[in-house]
Parts: structure tokens; C-alpha cells; sequence
């Protein structure tokens, strides 16, 4: 039985890198050179933040570093920064999910809310502090809006197309 | 389960002073950056040039997939597109003959004036292997690099107009920062008035031209060229035309077609711009330096008492 689930634990382990990658190489196909009328989704930070709150054992930090660092540099970011504001939100939302016992839908969506909301606050204070240029403020609003919005249908996908359901009360305490 | 606690128990600090380090050397790698930026930079065309070129194979389905989509819709209208070709058909004739004539023209006017095309501008071709850019930065990656002689600074053009120029190069792709892109500053001349103007990017379509002289002299349609100052660019080269927006600012259109970025020309303009000084103040020249007259003195008197 432990075998069993935690050959499951490495399999989505596994799945969230794949998954990760695939997002990341289609971002980089020249397909999207006007899309600019509608600010895009941050699809992966919402697929992470979304296993993470689901089933935090699945998002190691490891992989979270990994993926966002690579991020980080192929999408011609300061490398760094955006890795370790999803880190430190990262580990915060890891602490909240943890004292949480109900953990109804909203909840959950308002959190990702806050968190996103907040990555976004740091990287343009980090930004001004650091002194680099930032960006329009509507189009970091509007990123983080799409970003939000789209959570529902990660959520969706995850639970019905790769079968990532949410951790219960009970499970949570031995995982 | 009581292992299972106590093994946590004992894994916690453990984590938690991972996350302490992993953070430190984040920020660590921020402050680099940020201080190094070169070396960090190079370090990032590294990373691009090693995933990117990999990528092929999955965009090999891709763009076949999206060329068989737009096959089938052409099948859809097939009758109007048919129609369409026709009219604009006749439309070619004419114009061809109008070419041709201009051609014949315009060989007999070389002739005559003897006019040597400038030997420097020679360009290399690349493919667009991916485009880096995001929503807030307007950039894509080409498949020669150091390799093919690529260098810093050197303009890029599609077949019609300028689209950015080259900032960053790897040993096999180097990457452009497109005119739209909001760190993009160009010199511009406008063709029949001959202002100068600054062309910035803003992430938009159409970059802004500012710091013109007299904006009332430009109307709508006037030609946009390169106008070389500052060395980065050859001058002349063709960027776009005039747009007025309805509160009255100028953009540029351009004539590139920057969302449909396919095969690119990098012109082989200088031999990359080194600074390797500072900079000096911009002021009156300062006195010559006074010789050395007092310690000649000394020794010359040195000697006598010899």
C-alpha cells in the first residue's frame, strides 16, 4: 500500500516536470507574436500553485526551483528574482495548506488570488528596488487578473484529466 | 505513523535550512546579475542555445498542424478566393509592366551615374527558431550565432523593413530585440521633411517617434529610414511609415511584418561597438599639461656642481 502510493507520488512527480516543460516549449514556439490584445496567463505558475495547494507532496521545492529557474532564463527574465517569489509564496502557502482542515473550493481560489496578487507586488517593488525597468502597471494588473482566472479550468483539468484529487483532512496529517 | 513523525521531526530543520540556502543563493544570483550583467548574460544565451535548438521536433508538428488549419479554411472560401486572385491578378499585369519599365529606367540611370552599392552591406539569413518574448518583452531567437560571425549590435531586417537588432549572441543563436520591444531606441530620419527622431518601442504594434523638431511638418504616410547617427545602425535602411493617432501622436508603422517573423537578415553593418572607455565630459579642452620645467632645473644644476 505505501509502496503503491508513493510509486503514485513519483509518477506525478514526474508528470508536473513533464507538464512544466511542455508549457514552457510552447511559450517559446513563435506562434504568439500578437498577443498582445489579451495579456496571457501565467499557466505555469497557476498549475504550480494549484498541485501545491491540492497535494503539496507532489510540488517539491526542488522541481519548483528547477522549473522557474529555467523559466527564468529562457523567457529573458532577471534570473532568479521570479524563482525565489515563487519559492518564498510557495512555502508560505505550504505552511497555510497545513493548518488548514476545511479546504473548500473558494478558499482555495481566493488563496491562489492573494498569493498571485502578492508575487506580483514583490517582483515590481524587487524590480524598483533593484532599479530596473518595470512595467506598465494595467498590463501587470491584467497579466495577474488572466492568471486568476484561469485557475478554475487548471483545477479542472487536473482533477478530471490526470486525476490529481485534493487531500483530504485525514490524509493530510501523515502526509 | 510514529515513525513516520519522528522521521519529520528530524527532517524539518533539515528542510528548512535548505530553503534557507536555496533562497540565499537566489538572491545571490539576483545580485550577480545585477552587478555582472555580461557574464550572467552570457550565461543565459548558453542555457537558451542548449534547450532551444532541441525544440525542433516539437515544432515540426506544430507549424505543419497550423499550416493544415489554414489550408482548410482556404478551402472553405475557395470560390472568392478564386474571384479575388482574378482581380488582383489583372492588378499584377499592369503593375508588372510598370516595373519593368521602371527596372529598365533605373538600370540606365546606375549606368549612368557609375553607383557602387555599399560593399558592407552584406547580410547573413537566419530562421526564427522561437520567440523568447513574453508579454511585456518583444524578442526572438535566431539560429546563427557566433558561429556564422554574428556580432552585438548588428541590424536585422525581413525582406521590407528593419525589425530590431541583435542583442545577445551564443555560440549557435543570438537573439533579437525587436523594434516594439520597450527597451528598443532607434535614430530615425522622416523621409521628405529629413527631421531626426528618436523611435521607441513601447510594446506595442506601432513604436512612438519622439523628440521630433517640429511634428507639424510630418503627415500621416511620410517614410521612416534609419538615420545611422551613433553608429549601430547603416543609415537608410527602410523601418516604416508615419501613423497619427487619434491623440495625436506620431508611431511608426511597420513595413516589417513583425507578428508573421519567419526568415530574418542580419546585416553585417560594423564591427561590433566596443566601449572601452567611460566616456569623457562633454566641455572646453583642457589646458595642456605644464612641462616639467623645475626638476629639469635641478639637475641640470645638479650636473654643474658636478
Amino acid at each position: 500500500m505505501i509502496a503503491k502510493s508513493s510509486q503514485h507520488l513519483w509518477t506525478y512527480r514526474a508528470i508536473f516536470l513533464c507538464f512544466c516543460l511542455t508549457i514552457i516549449s510552447f511559450k517559446l514556439l513563435p506562434l504568439t507574436l500578437d498577443q498582445l490584445r489579451f495579456p496571457s496567463p501565467d499557466i505555469l505558475l497557476a498549475v504550480t500553485l494549484s498541485w501545491l495547494l491540492r497535494q503539496p507532496s507532489v510540488v517539491p521545492m526542488v522541481s519548483i526551483v528547477a522549473v522557474f529557474l529555467l523559466s527564468d532564463f529562457l523567457f529573458q527574465r532577471p534570473p532568479g528574482l521570479w524563482t525565489l517569489l515563487v519559492l518564498l509564496v510557495s512555502e508560505g502557502l505550504r505552511h497555510e495548506r497545513a493548518k488548514m482542515t476545511e479546504f473548500p473550493f473558494l478558499v482555495e481560489w481566493g488563496l491562489f488570488a492573494v498569493a498571485v496578487f502578492a508575487l506580483l507586488l514583490m517582483n515590481r517593488i524587487a524590480l524598483f528596488v533593484l532599479m530596473i525597468d518595470t512595467d506598465k502597471l494595467g498590463i501587470v494588473l491584467a497579466h495577474g487578473i488572466v492568471t486568476v482566472g484561469i485557475y478554475p479550468a487548471v483545477v479542472a483539468l487536473s482533477k478530471y484529466g490526470l486525476g490529481l484529487r485534493k487531500l483530504r483532512p485525514v490524509d493530510s496529517g501523515s502526509a | 505513523m510514529a515513525r513516520e513523525r519522528s522521521d519529520q521531526s528530524l527532517a524539518r530543520p533539515v528542510r528548512r535550512l535548505m530553503v534557507g540556502v536555496i533562497i540565499l543563493c537566489l538572491i545571490l544570483l539576483v545580485l550577480i546579475w545585477r552587478i555582472d550583467n555580461t557574464r550572467v548574460e552570457r550565461i543565459r544565451a548558453a542555457i537558451v542555445d542548449t534547450f532551444v535548438p532541441n525544440m525542433q521536433w516539437a515544432m515540426a508538428p506544430v507549424n505543419s498542424l497550423g499550416r493544415m488549419v489554414d489550408d482548410f479554411q482556404s478551402y472553405a472560401r475557395l470560390y472568392e478566393q478564386n474571384d479575388q486572385l482574378r482581380r488582383e491578378l489583372q492588378q499584377m499585369r499592369a503593375w508588372r509592366e510598370a516595373a519593368i519599365q521602371l527596372e529598365q529606367e533605373n538600370a540606365r540611370l546606375l549606368d549612368l551615374n557609375r553607383v557602387q552599392l555599399d560593399p558592407e552591406l552584406t547580410f547573413i539569413t537566419g530562421i526564427v527558431l522561437a520567440d523568447s518574448g513574453s508579454t511585456f518583452r518583444r524578442s526572438v531567437l535566431l539560429n546563427v550565432g557566433e558561429r556564422d560571425g554574428i556580432l552585438d549590435g548588428w541590424a536585422t531586417m525581413d525582406g521590407l523593413g528593419v525589425v530590431g537588432r541583435i542583442s545577445g549572441v551564443g555560440p549557435r543563436t543570438s537573439r533579437v530585440l525587436l523594434l516594439t520591444d520597450s527597451n528598443s531606441r532607434v535614430p530615425v530620419t522622416v523621409q521628405p521633411s529629413g527631421q531626426q527622431a528618436i523611435l521607441m518601442g513601447d510594446n506595442t504594434f506601432a513604436p512612438v517617434l519622439e523628440f521630433l523638431e517640429t511634428p507639424e511638418d510630418i503627415s500621416a504616410g511620410d517614410r521612416i529610414v534609419t538615420s545611422g547617427d551613433g553608429g549601430l545602425f547603416p543609415s537608410g535602411l527602410l523601418i516604416g511609415q508615419v501613423a497619427i493617432t487619434p491623440d495625436r501622436r506620431m508611431r511608426a508603422r511597420l513595413s516589417a511584418d513583425v507578428s508573421r517573423l519567419n526568415f530574418l537578415r542580419v546585416m553585417r553593418s560594423h564591427e561590433g561597438n566596443q566601449l572601452s572607455d567611460p566616456g569623457s565630459l562633454i566641455g572646453p579642452p583642457w589646458p595642456p599639461e605644464p612641462a616639467p620645467t623645475a626638476p629639469q632645473n635641478v639637475l641640470e644644476t645638479g650636473e654643474l656642481e658636478q
